[in-house]
């Protein structure tokens, strides 16, 4: 028996041998994460070249950039908070910046990206400042266009109205559908969004001091957004076949194959048409409004965060600073498609397209999200409200009405 | 030696022989301590008290998130559909898995191959049967929709995600498929260990097929029928994967379950109070499960 025991504890010993041999040799190297959204467009070559040479430029950092998909971000980040285990930095939507300030899980960006880096940034894309603090450094920002079809149809409609009759007039399915209509919950809400600020609407009553009041998606405009939508997918039917199943990474490849009109869309439409080898011409224009109203586009800031309580924030600074170089900074913007957020790159001669033309266009006008506590679970009692319309379960002035009360009473108002 | 020497050193060898196993055990109790039973009392605690975003315990609330909970109407419907959800899934679960392990129990060539392909689903990781038949369920691209209009079985047939009741029973029918070769793989060990004299002897009294089913097969497997089915209830009840990968609950909560409900609550909304509240709801509906299936099977037993 004591023999068996000897040879238990000489077992053991030797199992732990090499990693205290391996402890003791080497002084650990600062390890920093990165989640890392994958955005429609971006490669994994070039995330793994990124890597690889931010790595040998700093051989006394340890870099991780982990892939992780838009719709799986968010809860990445609550789960890896709650575990106590944050990466250094992360790709956040800028609308769930200040919940993760009230977390306490974020830090001020300025304390570690250099002033050089910071400088280069597009003052106007600086969405993350709160109370005059940056809490996100932007890493992507882009307004939300219409693309179209021109081997269906040139016609640029400048009103709703005129885009539902066009829509009507070239709608042959299950060859031609008139416009695409994600009716799938996906991460966020844009496609009810596009259709409300068109409208004139917004989520919120906005008070003097910029606070939010109460939820006013029942508003007209939010009513005359839903029952247009609603129209379009179930009375014109001139919506992709089966869009109630379809989040928009499923509805959006029916553009690209070239079996729709109309689509609105982000920045990052050319290169998913490059990889998806479509072969018709894109014409880019202004998400239109509704008649008597003025354009109003949906914009999108997305930043990088810093989190707290994460162990080698420095380290993470400096992949920052490499990053942001016009060499892989420009890069990702042309592989995402979003115009870039640096000043240097923007002068870029890849960026002065058509399609960068309109998105800048689209900026000046544009709206975006609620930057508010609790968003996540607002946007999903909307999405609700928008499925129970499309399954013809309630009337758009009841759902709104349902929804708008729900969110009120979430928010304690 | 005596006798009296003999038993000392035995029950000795036995003392050092006792510590040897706590010893080795220790460390598999430590991991189960750690990993499991403390986040079940966790999520216990959790949901008596008000907790922050990251799920940290704020102030006590005894039965207040029950009472939030409980008076939602979301809540029961989620409830039902949860339970109506597992007993539909394991029924047709067992029927198939009865039928295809008579079917895999029968002497005929290529019998071997056939038990490998019923294997494919239930080896394959949930996520990639799960995207694979979103993909076959996909009204544009997908094979489903392709072969059923292709061959004139069904002209216009339904969005099958995109529908309250077809996505429904799209989700179900993902986790049924996955699920049947487990069934069908546990109730052929227990065909195959019936000893083959009883078969010989009933073919002698001219006793027909369905007899033979009902007298001698399935009474040698019923103990494991139960286990079985035990089995697949608790997972099916807990089935998030299929779920979570074809609907995200949708469309309109049509397929929204407890599970998949806890980790909207827990992980999207942050509200970590609520989900524990539905956790423990769940815990304890399984819990009630198991003791009954226990208590029929061991009253079974002691007969």
């Amino acid at each position: 028996m004591k023999k068996l025991k000897r040879f238990l504890l000489i077992a053991i010993l030797l199992a732990l041998l090499p990693g205290f041999i391996f402890a003791g040799g080497q002084k650990e190297k600062p390890k920093v994460t990165f989640f890392w959204a994958l955005y429609d467009g971006l490669t994994e070559d070039f995330r793994a070249s990124l890597q690889d040479a931010f790595m040998k430029a700093n051989p006394d950092i340890d870099l991780d950039i982990v892939p992780v998909p838009w719709k799986n971000m968010h809860d990445k980040i609550t789960t890896s908070l709650a575990g106590g285990n944050p990466p250094e930095i992360s790709v956040i939507g800028t609308r769930w910046l200040l919940e993760l300030m009230g977390m306490n899980a974020v830090d001020e960006v300025s304390k570690y990206v250099s002033k050089s880096t910071l400088d280069n940034i597009a003052p106007g894309a600086m969405e993350a400042k709160i109370n005059g603090k940056l809490m996100g450094l932007p890493v992507a920002a882009g307004a939300r266009i219409m693309a179209i079809n021109s081997s269906i149809t040139t016609f640029v409609p400048k009103t709703m109205e005129e885009l539902r009759q066009e829509a009507i007039r070239v709608n042959n399915p299950p060859n031609v559908y008139g416009l695409i209509m994600p009716g799938k919950k996906h991460t966020e809400l844009t496609d009810f969004a596009y259709y409300l600020l068109a409208a004139g609407g917004y989520f919120f009553e906005i008070k003097p001091d910029g606070s939010y009041g109460k939820c006013t998606v029942n508003s007209p405009a939010g009513v005359k957004a839903l029952t247009f939508m609603n129209q379009l997918a179930n009375v014109d039917k001139v919506v992709q076949k089966g869009y109630l199943s379809m989040n928009r990474m499923e509805s959006h490849p029916v553009f690209y194959a070239g079996k729709a009109a109309y689509v609105f869309i982000g920045a990052w439409v050319e290169s998913a048409m490059k990889q998806a080898k479509s072969n018709f011409k894109p014409i880019y224009a202004q998400i239109p409004p509704f008649k008597g109203n003025k354009s109003t586009p949906l914009i999108i800031t997305d930043s990088i965060a810093f989190f707290k309580d994460a162990k080698n924030l420095k380290a993470a600074g400096k992949f920052i600073d490499f990053f942001y170089q016009d060499k892989w900074k420009a890069k990702f913007d042309e592989l995402v498609g979003f115009p870039p957020v640096t000043i240097s790159a923007s002068k870029l001669p890849q960026f002065q397209t058509p399609l960068y033309k309109t998105l800048g266009e689209a900026a000046l006008n544009a709206k975006g999200w609620p930057l508010m506590d609790g968003w996540a679970e607002y946007s999903d009692i909307i999405w609700d409200a928008v499925q129970n319309v499309f399954l013809q379960k309630q009337t758009p002035k009841e759902a709104l009405d349902e929804a708008a009360a729900k969110i009120d009473k979430a928010r304690g108002m | 030696m005596s006798s009296q020497a003999v038993v000392i050193k035995k029950s000795k060898l036995l003392n050092e022989e006792a510590r040897l196993a706590y010893i080795l055990l220790a460390p598999a109790v430590i991991v189960l301590v750690a990993f499991m039973f403390y986040p079940i009392i966790y999520v216990f605690l959790m949901s008596f008290f008000d907790t922050d975003k990251l799920g940290r315990l704020r102030s006590f609330a005894a039965f207040k998130n029950y009472k939030v909970l409980f008076q939602t109407k979301d809540f029961w419907t989620i409830t039902g559909r949860s339970i109506l959800w597992t007993v539909i899934g394991v029924t047709t679960k067992t029927l198939f898995g009865l039928i295809i392990a008579l079917l895999l129990n029968i002497e005929y060539r290529g019998r071997k191959f056939a038990r490998m392909l019923f294997i494919i689903p239930w080896a394959s990781a949930v996520p990639i049967s799960a995207m694979l038949w979103q993909w076959v369920y996909n009204p544009e691209f997908g094979l489903l929709n392709f072969t059923l209009q292709a061959t004139g079985i069904w002209k216009n047939p339904p969005i099958w995600l995109g529908q309250p009741i077809s996505a429904f029973f799209a989700c179900m029918w993902v986790d049924i498929w996955i699920g049947i070769p487990f069934m069908s793989l546990v109730f052929l060990a227990g065909m195959q260990a019936i000893p083959n004299e009883l078969y010989e002897s009933a073919y002698i009294d001219g006793v027909n097929s369905f007899q033979k089913f009902f007298y001698i097969t399935l009474p040698g497997i019923t103990e494991l029928i139960m286990i079985a089915t035990l089995l697949s209830s608790l997972w099916t009840f807990n089935d998030f994967n299929v779920i979570y990968i074809l609907t995200k609950g949708g469309p309109g909560g049509a397929t929204d379950i407890l599970i998949t409900s806890v980790y909207k609550n827990g992980f999207e909304w942050l509200k970590f109070n609520i989900a524990s509240v539905m956790a423990v709801v769940t815990f304890l509906i399984l819990a009630i499960v198991s003791i009954v299936y226990a208590k029929i099977y061991f009253g079974r037993e002691r007969k």
